[in-house]
């Protein structure tokens, strides 16, 4: 705070004399580091003043939500009264839910361990092949779930099918590129001490790098569960089954104590599986 | 090459033998769960390309008048997931240095405070969304006050990691040297943890882009709406337009992001 | 004269049941050298933590330079912490800061308000802590950061810092655990040579027995929460060694040749 870009200056030199040089012209010394990241303040007021400019863009109506907010008390109140008489419909459709999301997930493992292994630089040695695996998968990679999952739902109708094959696809995305990004991080010398040995690109693959990725692959899987499973949660919202067409049907028909029911356990079960991986990452 | 050499360590080797038994369990138990089978929907692959080919095939611009209006809608998901996530930063913030027994003035509390993150956090984005849609009615600030609250538990939980792992120590000693709260927030958690935040800050835009979109579908605004509406109206060629739109908006993001991590983390 | 710290039958019980000191008592005087030894787990940790609340203790009473410590709060609390500087093994410095400001933090106890906030220091403070950085070796370091320097140097910050504090007492939680021998010396030397000319009362929590009987002028022993040994380091015999860590001096590894009394009484 108590010093500027001469002083600083001054003080690239910083030996005691033009330290006490800088006393005498400015009176102060200097305490900061010589080398900072400049790029930190910078890069901070940039996003404050595109935050405030998207705030005024987006022209939101905030006396009109303030006005409304004991209106929020008021559906918490009545979501906390749980209404358990849907209970096997609610239960039905969670077991459908997180199917779904363990099934895409099964799926997107096998699919993502071959594309990976295809994207992967040094596996196949052959760049065309990566780059093209690549991009593809971050095109992909780049459309939210929800909107695989309803162009699914247009193209194979209405049903679990819609939801496993929408989620694939994101799932299978984000796993290539992981799986590519471990299998590029094993060390070209073992895959090169297995050539000379004239093992097939394959049997490299399966005997050397697959093994080396696991603990990662199991780790990503992991991670990937929670969010399949809340992914999987929001996509009764847009069309398809599960839990998540329970939650928005009785929210729409204000039927408030199915709704808190369904919510409730939507967040047992994520808390469920966050507690699960935890335990699972302290295991590696 | 006679004996296999073992790779890995036996009890590891027994591990993931039962990760596979459970995966493949799971696989079976939910494939009947699901009546979903692989094979069927290949069986089925020729509707299903007939459909992509003729009814998606090829990307249609939407009429030359709602142009504008397609764009403006992109900007209003870039700045809905901007804005958002920054309010939702700074909120994070100040609430995460409550949040860890270590750095935190009022320990006992710290429990309380991570407790409700997780709770925030675990009900997704789209959930809160709906919740809000039936108290304060559909638009974008709803929109905004969703994203704000998961991003706003994402980071409470990722800062007070951060702050654990590269700041107790620090904080410790300037707990000795008798600073009060505030200067140690100020001089110890701030100069070491900052390049973090920022860069969990960053991970929640890439994150917020994409939920804005979702967000946007149930009623949110912004381009997901507009995509909603043309999938609903059935105009596919044109709505795969859109998703390429949304894709590039997105992939420009990451890279946007990737960059500026990078020089933050120098 | 009047003891500078002061434990009273002091004890500490963790949440998850272990009692980690069991009726601790001592005093310290002033310019006295204390070295703590005792195998881990002992409770040495939290027996320097005890002293400027970092750990608030279950039982008994510590006095610092005559006030009650576990009574006391806020901004008394800061002010009691003042009079105690401390070094920690893992030097525990703001790497993303300079030099400087690290050494400065040392003044953040006698600061109010904003002005600590956004490390506003005064000039004679500042002057001050380029001096000392001297004094110490390290002033061609002042303004890189301190995630630069090597261990011994990051731990010449952390002395830098406790002294800045104008202490009565320094308490210095294994200072030289993750140190190389040659850094290890130079910081055991540097310890003891300006807590002498400051008269600062100085506590070391130690693993090596001969560092402990070389430059201390006490020692103390700890087993299980329990002081079992204190007296000089000439009385430290091999029952006294066996009372402390529950073996015999065969079984210990030994650093130096901790009965060469001419190169003790020589740095004493």
């Amino acid at each position: 705070m108590n010093m500027n870009s001469d002083e600083n200056i001054v003080m690239l030199n910083p030996q005691r004399k033009l330290i006490r040089d800088a006393q005498k012209t400015k009176g102060r010394i200097p305490v900061k580091c010589r080398q900072r990241n400049r790029f930190i303040p910078c890069f901070l007021a940039g996003v404050v003043v595109l935050s405030v400019l998207s705030l005024f863009y987006l022209e939101i109506d905030w006396g009109k939500m303030v006005s409304r907010v004991p209106d929020i008390g008021e559906v918490f109140w009545q979501l906390a009264h749980l209404d358990f008489a849907n209970m096997d419909l609610i239960l039905s459709s969670l077991v459908e839910t997180i199917s779904i999301a363990v099934l895409s997930l099964l799926y997107s493992l096998l699919l993502g361990i071959i594309f990976g292994m295809l994207a992967a630089r040094n596996i196949f040695r052959i760049p065309l092949l990566s780059v093209l695996t690549q991009s593809f998968f971050t095109f992909l990679r780049a459309v939210p779930t929800p909107v695989w999952v309803l162009l699914m739902l247009v193209c194979l109708g209405m049903g679990p099918e819609a939801g496993v094959a929408g989620l694939c696809v994101h799932t299978t995305a984000f796993f290539t590129k992981s799986f590519a990004q471990s299998f590029e991080s094993i060390p070209d010398e073992t895959i090169e001490a297995l050539e000379v040995t004239g093992a097939g690109r394959l049997s490299i693959f399966f005997n050397a790098v697959l093994p080396a990725a696991l603990s990662q692959i199991v780790a990503w899987a992991g991670m990937r569960l929670e969010t399949n499973f809340s992914e999987c949660a929001i996509l009764g919202m847009v069309g398809a089954g599960g839990i998540g067409y329970v939650i928005s049907n009785s929210l729409q028909g204000y039927d408030y104590g199915t709704a808190g029911t369904a919510i409730l356990l939507v967040f047992l079960v994520a808390y469920c599986i966050e507690r699960l991986f935890v335990r699972i990452k302290k295991r590696f | 090459m006679t004996k296999k050499i073992p790779l890995i360590a036996h009890d590891l080797k027994k591990l993931y033998t039962g990760f596979l038994i459970a995966a493949v369990v799971l696989f079976a138990v939910t494939s009947i769960l699901t009546e979903f089978n692989i094979f069927t929907l290949i069986s089925n692959g020729d509707a299903f390309w007939s459909f992509l080919t003729e009814d998606f095939l090829p990307p249609a611009l939407p009429k030359a008048s709602r142009i504008p209006g397609v764009l403006s809608s992109v900007v209003v998901t870039l700045a809905l997931a901007m804005s958002a996530t920054t309010v939702a930063a700074i909120l994070a913030f100040f609430v995460s240095l409550f949040g860890s027994e270590k750095v935190s003035p009022f320990p006992q509390f710290a429990k309380v405070v991570r407790g409700f993150a997780t709770f925030l956090r675990n009900i997704p984005a789209l959930v809160w969304a709906f919740i809000l849609f039936s108290s304060l009615g559909i638009g974008t600030g709803v929109g905004f006050v969703a994203l704000c609250i998961t991003s706003f538990a994402f980071m409470v939980r990722a800062f007070v990691e951060t702050m654990e792992d590269v700041s107790q120590d620090c904080v410790e000693s300037l707990q000795a040297v008798g600073a009060t709260f505030p200067q140690r927030v100020a001089q110890a958690i701030l100069p070491s943890c900052l390049s973090g935040f920022l860069s969990w800050f960053l991970y929640c835009v890439e994150v917020n882009i994409r939920a804005s979109t979702i967000v946007g579908m149930v009623g949110g605004g912004g381009v997901g709406l507009t995509l909603f509406s043309y999938i609903k109206s059935f105009q596919y060629d044109v709505a795969l337009s859109i998703i390429l739109l949304v894709a590039v908006m997105v992939i420009v993001v990451d890279q946007i992001t990737a960059r500026l991590r990078k020089e933050i983390l120098k | 004269m009047k003891p500078i710290l002061k434990f009273e039958q002091v004890s500490k019980n963790y949440p998850n049941g272990v009692h980690a000191l069991k009726g601790v008592s001592f005093e310290v005087q002033e310019g006295e050298f204390i070295s703590i030894i005792g195998p881990s787990g002992s409770g040495k940790s939290t027996l320097l933590r005890a002293i400027n609340r970092l750990i608030p203790i279950s039982g008994g009473t510590v006095w610092l330079d005559g006030q009650p410590v576990s009574a006391q709060r806020g901004r008394k609390l800061r002010e009691l912490r003042c009079k105690a500087g401390m070094i920690f093994q893992n030097y525990n410095l703001v790497y993303s800061l300079s030099v400087l400001q690290n050494v400065l933090h040392g003044r953040l106890g006698y600061m109010r308000g904003v002005k600590g906030v956004f490390g506003m220091y005064s000039e004679e403070d500042k002057q001050e802590a380029l001096d000392l950085l001297e004094e110490l070796g390290l002033s061609q370091f002042a303004y890189n950061r301190a995630s630069d320097l090597s261990g011994g140097q990051k731990q010449r910050v952390g002395i830098a810092r406790a002294i800045m504090q104008k202490p009565r007492l320094l308490l210095c939680d294994e200072p030289i655990a993750s140190l190389d021998p040659s850094s290890a010396k130079t910081i055991m030397d540097l310890l003891h040579s300006m807590t002498q000319k400051r008269n600062i009362a100085c506590i070391v929590n130690l693993h090596q027995l001969d560092v402990a009987v070389r430059y201390s002028t006490r020692i103390i022993g700890l087993s299980k929460g329990e002081i079992v040994f204190d007296g000089a380091p000439e009385d430290l015999d091999d029952s006294a060694i066996e009372r402390i860590y529950g073996t015999s001096r065969e079984n210990l590894m030994m650093g130096g040749n901790a009965d060469d009394k001419e190169d003790t009484a020589h740095c004493a």
